[in-house]
């Protein structure tokens, strides 16, 4: 009896220490990415006299909130917000619209030379950003975008990989639908209006999601293309502080915490969106 | 309008085509707002930037036609040999370590181990995290009298210059981007390894593998068409490593940190040598085409494949 015991035994006792192994290094991991953020929090509510006399790990109590007060007196914080939710919200929007009209159209509708055009997509998202750069600096130079935000918008508002991504969902939609609202005299834009879209909220709320973030988190290219300091976004707007005050930790780390906390918010409403993208790209299968 | 219910036969066939035709027109209207901007943004501006590559584009003058000279003064330039060692540096640490982290990570949270939201969660909230903000909070911990230091202080070892020192800075920057990017990964492989069939590792169970032959018999070729994903996806990515570079070390001390994402952007639109940054940037657009075929043609050595 005991013997025939033991192996299953032995074996929860296995994966019981395999798990608590698993654990302990799941647990010092996560506590190194997330210190970083609560280290931040800290500093940005000691008072500025308070940073270099104190050893690292005393917190200040009760908790200075200047430096969130200040921020707004040193930088246009609030303009350079709505800059950036402004052009976010439109390029999350255009790429939605124009993504999921190119992604059906290559997925349902037949027209000659579809697979060859779908190729180039392909093709282009293998080009690097970095060759991009300097010639679409010529081109918004030459289109008078440069210093406005036109320039982080129209290069922004087509996406190929965004149309990948929908082109792969809608290939797998029910065909029957569609025979069905084809046979009640339905256009293929009244389709896609009336029946894909509202039937697609999922993957379009993820792609939103991407080029939302995407936008809000993009430093490079708004670096490159605005010179005007009331054109800023806030990742500009940021980086632009830290120059400034370089050792201001309290004032920088409350930056730090301020542009992220939007998108962090943002990310615990709607977590599943964010973490599920790659999965409509067909990478798993 | 209703569609007539019995069509007379001979209007059957140019109904038909007339059909085909609309859909076709359909097809080419849905393509053409994003096609323009793909056109527009990408596909001319690739070959607008090889032509660049082949002038002194400055912006201050009218360019020049002067042939292979920007590729050939790649070669003698000191800066630019540094630089593309530092990224050569930068990838071949940081794309293995990420791969074998991100991979150990997921296993690990594949064990029904309680709490898998938290750990994802956790993981997960620096891949989202603005690369300026990040590079604050670590210029921050990583200053001389900053966290790190600190911690290292009270256990009596003298502090370290992270990011002021050029030996150590770039192992600093290939540190935080690592840090950045184990969550993406992870969830990648995570989903990956859910996807494996149970019965597969059930069968080899009764067949007497071990945890560690399962691993490696049949978890590891399972998962290579994702490793060799992710680890392209890296090396592409550490090519063009820009932004903590720029925020937190703007390429120094000295040049240490200066990586090819950096030197462009410095050749480009520091200096407004644009025909000579067009030309860098086609280096590593072919260096990437070559590495991503190389593994290609390689995949089929160590890559599995269902079919």
């Amino acid at each position: 009896m005991s013997k025939k015991n033991n192996p299953t035994k032995n074996d929860s006792v296995l994966t019981k220490s395999v798990q608590a192994i698993a654990v302990t290094i799941l647990v010092f991991g996560a506590i190194t990415m997330i210190i970083p953020f609560i280290w931040s929090v800290i500093t940005s509510l000691k008072s500025a006299e308070n940073i270099f006399s104190h050893s690292a790990f005393w917190i200040q109590f009760p908790p200075d909130f200047s430096a969130y007060k200040q921020i707004w007196e040193r930088i246009p914080l609030l303009l350079y917000a709505g800059n950036t939710l402004k052009v976010a919200l439109i390029v999350s929007i255009g790429q939605l619209a124009t993504s999921s009209l190119a992604g059906y159209a290559f997925a349902r509708l037949k027209f000659p030379g579809r697979d060859k055009l779908f190729f180039v997509y392909i093709a282009t998202m293998m080009i690097p950003g970095m060759v991009l750069l300097i010639p679409n600096f010529i081109v918004m130079k030459n289109l008078g975008a440069i210093n406005t935000h036109w320039a982080l918008i129209l290069s922004a508002v087509g996406s190929a990989f965004g149309t990948f991504l929908m082109r792969q969902f809608f290939l797998s939609f029910p065909s029957e639908l569609e025979d069905a609202a084809k046979l009640d005299g339905c256009n293929p834009f009244m389709f896609y209006w009336h029946i894909l879209l509202p039937n697609s909220k999922p993957i379009l709320t993820t792609l939103g999601l991407m080029a939302f973030q995407g936008i809000w988190n993009d430093f490079q290219w708004p670096l490159i293309v605005l010179n005007d300091p009331s054109k800023r976004t806030l990742q500009l707007g940021l980086s632009y502080l830290m120059s400034e005050y370089y050792t201001d930790w309290t004032l920088l780390m409350a930056g730090a915490i301020i542009t992220l906390l939007p998108i962090i918010i943002l990310f615990f409403a709607v977590q599943k969106y964010f973490v599920q993208s790659f999965k409509f790209t067909g990478l798993k299968g | 309008m209703a569609v007539e219910p019995f069509p007379q036969m001979k209007k059957k066939t140019s109904f038909a085509k007339r059909q085909r035709i609309q859909e076709a027109i359909w097809g080419y209207l849905f393509i053409t707002p994003n096609f323009l901007i793909i056109l527009f943004f990408t596909i001319i501006p690739v070959f607008f930037a090889l032509y660049m590559s082949l002038t002194d584009w400055n912006i201050l003058s009218t360019p020049n036609f002067i042939g292979l000279e920007n590729y050939e003064k790649i070669f003698s330039d000191k800066l630019a040999r540094e630089t593309f060692f530092n990224t050569f540096y930068f990838t071949v640490v940081s794309v293995p370590i990420n791969v074998f982290l991100t991979l150990l990570l997921a296993v690990l949270l594949n064990q029904k181990i309680k709490g898998i939201t938290f750990f994802r969660t956790a993981y997960y909230l620096p891949v989202i995290s603005a690369s300026v903000a990040v590079s604050l909070m670590f210029m921050w911990i990583l200053a001389n009298n900053g966290l790190m230091n600190q911690i290292l202080g009270s256990m009596g070892i003298e502090p370290v210059r992270w990011l002021t020192s050029p030996k150590i800075a770039l192992n600093s920057v290939i540190g935080v981007t690592i840090w950045k990017g184990l969550g993406l990964n992870m969830i990648i492989f995570l989903a990956a390894l859910q996807d494996i069939p149970k019965e597969l590792l059930e069968a080899a169970a009764i067949d007497g593998a071990n945890a560690v032959q399962k691993f490696f018999k049949i978890t590891i070729p399972l998962l290579s068409p994702v490793i060799f994903f992710v680890t392209i996806t890296g090396v592409i990515g550490s090519f063009q490593s820009f932004d903590l570079v720029y925020n937190m070390t703007r390429g120094g001390p000295g040049h240490s940190t200066t990586v090819i994402g950096f030197y462009i952007w410095r050749q480009a639109f520091d200096y407004l040598n644009m025909g000579y940054g067009a030309a860098l940037a086609f280096i590593v657009f072919a260096a990437i085409l070559v590495l991503t075929t190389l593994q290609w043609a390689l995949r089929k050595f160590w890559v599995y494949s269902e079919a």
